[in-house]
């Protein structure tokens, strides 16, 4: 496999229903194990997805159609219940309000703790600590604990460490929405200069614009499965005329 | 560390990075820090000196040097052992829940956490066993043996940390298991010659072999092999320290196996 490449291949992904699940040890041991169909939800079905090096992909779909749990997948979050997933190199997430923040910890410890979980040692961190923070511009916030940060500071913090530590995948799920539109901009033109670095990105958003700017394909996911991926100038309408036809188009903006 | 698989070095520097952060949040927000690391067993040891020694009057075995008979320190060598035990399998519960939120966010290994905590307790235990040593220094009952003290100390956190991936595992599905870990833990500080010498426990007790149970319970044997080290100043036996190890070395491995076979469960806990 090449660096920057991903091949998902077969992957279902099942997750036990909460309200079915035991609560207790004492009613764990009554059940002794047994569990029934009815506790499983299939949040996706027989994925197959090659994303190449270097390729920009797009994934829309309706909320709960299993885009997120997609990108987690990819991620190594979680493990897909059956089939596999390879994503080669060295992978960065951005997948919502504070990825990998640890609340009690400053800003800077939280970057060198990223850095130590995306595999880089304190030293590559500390030289890439300044620009870190002239990027997410918290300026001296950055020795305070998270915590105590606003959502939109949260976000950049995030969003600079991902960028600033050379992936060779990023994965961004809807998250930089939530800062102003000043840093909206900056990292659409960060995620740009990605792009036409080699870097794989696999972004999860409900703007369709974007993906038709952004993206070389788009995914259409629906209940859990792929209805159609390709172009995203024929995806995109297609989806968009199919949330038009079900009268529901409340989640997506429309151009 | 160029040698180094890159898979190894990410480990170590989360290890490293979580082993800090356990460390620096241990005495947050207090004036006298560290200092509180040596009054906790320091005061422990002074109570049960005080209940043992004085108001029942139990005599401590002697030394190996003959000299500083006395019981508080014969308490100190088995307490440092026993509690950095219980530390580390308490704690395995604590580390886990404490990254659980992190960990649905961003894969790493999360073994890194319970070993980094693991660290952490290490070297604040390495700290009492100083002030330890140097009372013994103090007294003139010293030898070469308190090696054996250092070796008891790593194979009770081996040890621990075996017990402690099982847990931890396990009291991220059900909360029971912190609850009855407590319970355990409490029964089986006087399951260990700590308070006691091995010697007052007799051979059976209504059909149990209470004696061989108190000898060679993992957690026993590395209170034995501490003591031998540091109180008695003889090499402990060949047997004590095969089986304690062996002890170490299997519950170790099988809570290794346990938890990276459960540990990507953790991130789909609600």
């Amino acid at each position: 496999m090449t660096v920057g490449e991903i091949v998902v291949s077969g992957v279902s992904k099942r997750f036990q229903l909460e309200r079915n699940r035991p609560s207790s040890l004492k009613e764990a041991i009554i059940r002794m194990g047994r569990r029934t169909d009815a506790d499983d939800f299939w949040v996706l079905r027989d994925i197959d997805l090659q994303i190449e090096p270097g390729s920009c992909v797009g994934l829309i779909g309706h909320n709960g159609s299993g885009k997120s749990t997609l990108l987690r997948l990819i991620a190594g979050i979680h493990r897909p219940t059956v089939g596999t997933i390879t994503a080669e190199g060295r992978l960065a997430a951005l997948l919502e309000l504070g990825s990998g923040f640890h609340p009690d910890l400053t800003g800077r410890e939280n970057v060198y703790l990223n850095g130590a979980m995306l595999g880089l040692g304190r030293k590559e961190m500390s030289s890439a600590m300044d620009e870190i923070i002239e990027f997410s511009g918290i300026g001296e916030f950055i020795d305070e604990p998270v915590k105590i940060y606003s959502s939109g500071m949260y976000v950049r913090l995030g969003f600079a460490v991902s960028v600033n530590v050379s992936p060779e995948i990023l994965l961004v799920d809807e998250v930089i929405a939530v800062g102003d539109e000043e840093f909206q901009k900056r990292c659409m033109a960060h995620i740009d200069r990605l792009r036409s670095e080699g870097v794989t990105i696999v972004l999860v958003t409900h703007n369709s614009q974007l993906v038709r700017q952004m993206c070389d394909s788009a995914a259409w996911l629906d209940h859990g499965r792929i209805l159609e991926m390709g172009d995203p100038n024929r995806v995109v309408p297609a989806y968009l005329d199919h949330v038009e036809s079900r009268g529901d188009n409340t989640l997506t903006t429309r151009d | 560390m160029p040698d180094l698989s890159p898979a190894l070095r990410k480990s170590l520097n989360l290890i490293h990075n979580f082993a800090e952060r356990e460390s620096k949040a241990r005495y947050k927000r207090s004036v006298l820090g560290w200092f509180w690391s040596f009054v906790n067993p320091l005061t422990t040891v002074v109570v049960y000196g005080f209940v043992f020694g004085v108001v029942f009057d139990t005599p401590p075995p002697p030394t190996g040097s003959g000299r500083a008979q006395n019981f508080g320190l014969y308490l100190f060598c088995g307490l440092i052992t026993w509690s950095l035990f219980t530390g580390v399998v308490n704690g395995c519960m604590g580390w886990l829940a404490g990254v659980s939120d992190l960990r649905k966010k961003v894969y790493f290994p999360t073994e890194t956490a319970l070993l980094g905590g693991a660290v952490s307790n290490g070297i604040q235990t390495s700290l009492e066993a100083l002030v330890l040593v140097s009372i013994m220094v103090a007294f003139r009952n010293i030898s070469w043996t308190v090696v054996f003290l250092l070796l008891a100390l790593i194979l009770a956190i081996v040890f621990a940390l075996g017990l402690g991936f099982i847990v931890a595992v396990s009291n991220a599905r059900y909360r029971d298991v912190q609850y009855l870990v407590g319970v355990v833990l409490n029964v089986g500080f006087f399951l260990v010659p700590i308070v006691y010498p091995l010697e007052l426990v007799p051979e059976h007790t209504r059909g149990i072999p209470t004696r061989l149970l108190v000898e060679w319970n993992p957690p026993a044997l590395f209170v034995e092999i501490a003591r031998d080290g540091a109180y008695f100043l003889q090499v402990p036996s060949i047997t004590k320290l095969l089986v304690a190890t062996a002890w170490s070395g299997a519950a170790f491995t099988v809570g290794w196996v346990y938890f990276r076979a459960r540990s990507m469960e953790i991130s789909e806990e609600p």
